[in-house]
């Protein structure tokens, strides 16, 4: 697998995480602030641009890979989540969650080199 | 979780159409993909090229039916039970691949496929419950 490849399925997995968590925040902006002002407006239109782009970039990966080779980096996202979590909400990171990301981590080795 | 309505509003099956819309729109996803590659050209790395086959449109229709059963999931089922289950999309899409699409998986790929899906039931469920409290 090329560089490029790899740093698209990254680019398309941090894009998608981040537009889950910047949904996330907007939805609960909402529930006291209401809608109809450009804080909610705003994040909602960066999450769905966010996906979007993960999206057609995910597209453009299946053009050229299995679906079972690039199915499996969806396992990083997780990760992804995991490590925001510890660093931006100081969250103290379990012996399972620990043991889990490596045997994610691994499984995506030995699915790079197949 | 009280008044869970039933028949096609019972949030398990919303959930079961979730999962299988979600794999459904995957496969179709590769086909249509596979059917307008244009691997030579860099635009193609965009995927924009895509949205010439049909199978492409259909997928997109079934990712947002499956975003809408989902939402009506998570009214009635708690996310660290909800998700969880959600990730056996990760056991059945390669074997859909496998079965519909004829990918030629090598045991070395089957071993990662393995691993990344115990890893995933291991910190499903916590991340769940983080994900609730974000």
């Amino acid at each position: 697998m090329s560089f490029l490849a790899f740093a698209f399925i990254i680019i398309s997995l941090v894009t998608f995480v981040a537009a889950q968590l910047i949904l996330k925040r907007a939805m609960e902006f909402s529930t006291p602030n209401g809608v109809r002002n450009s804080y909610f407006l705003s994040r909602v239109a960066i999450g769905v641009a966010l996906m979007t782009v993960s999206f057609f970039l995910t597209l453009g990966l299946l053009q050229r890979f299995d679906l079972s080779y690039l199915y499996p980096f969806q396992g990083l996202s997780i990760i992804f989540i995991t490590i925001l979590a510890a660093v931006v909400l100081k969250e103290k990171l379990s012996a399972r969650l620990g043991i889990g990301a490596l045997l994610i981590t691994a499984g995506i080795v030995l699915v790079s080199m197949s | 979780m009280q008044n869970r309505p039933s028949g096609f509003g019972n949030p398990w099956l919303q959930l079961g159409l979730s999962v299988a819309c979600v794999f459904v729109s995957e496969l179709l996803l590769k086909r249509g993909a596979t059917d307008v590659a244009a691997p030579d050209s860099a635009f193609s790395w965009t995927g924009i090229n895509g949205l010439a086959s049909p199978l492409v449109w259909w997928a997109i229709l079934l990712i947002i039916a499956s975003f809408i059963s989902w939402l009506y999931v998570l009214r009635y089922i708690p996310l660290s039970v909800a998700y969880p289950l959600s990730r056996v999309v990760d056991i059945v899409v390669p074997l859909g691949c496998w079965i519909f699409l004829g990918e030629l998986i090598s045991a070395l790929r089957w071993c990662g496929i393995a691993l990344v899906v115990i890893g995933l039931a291991l910190v499903a469920k916590p991340i769940a419950q983080m994900e609730e409290r974000l």
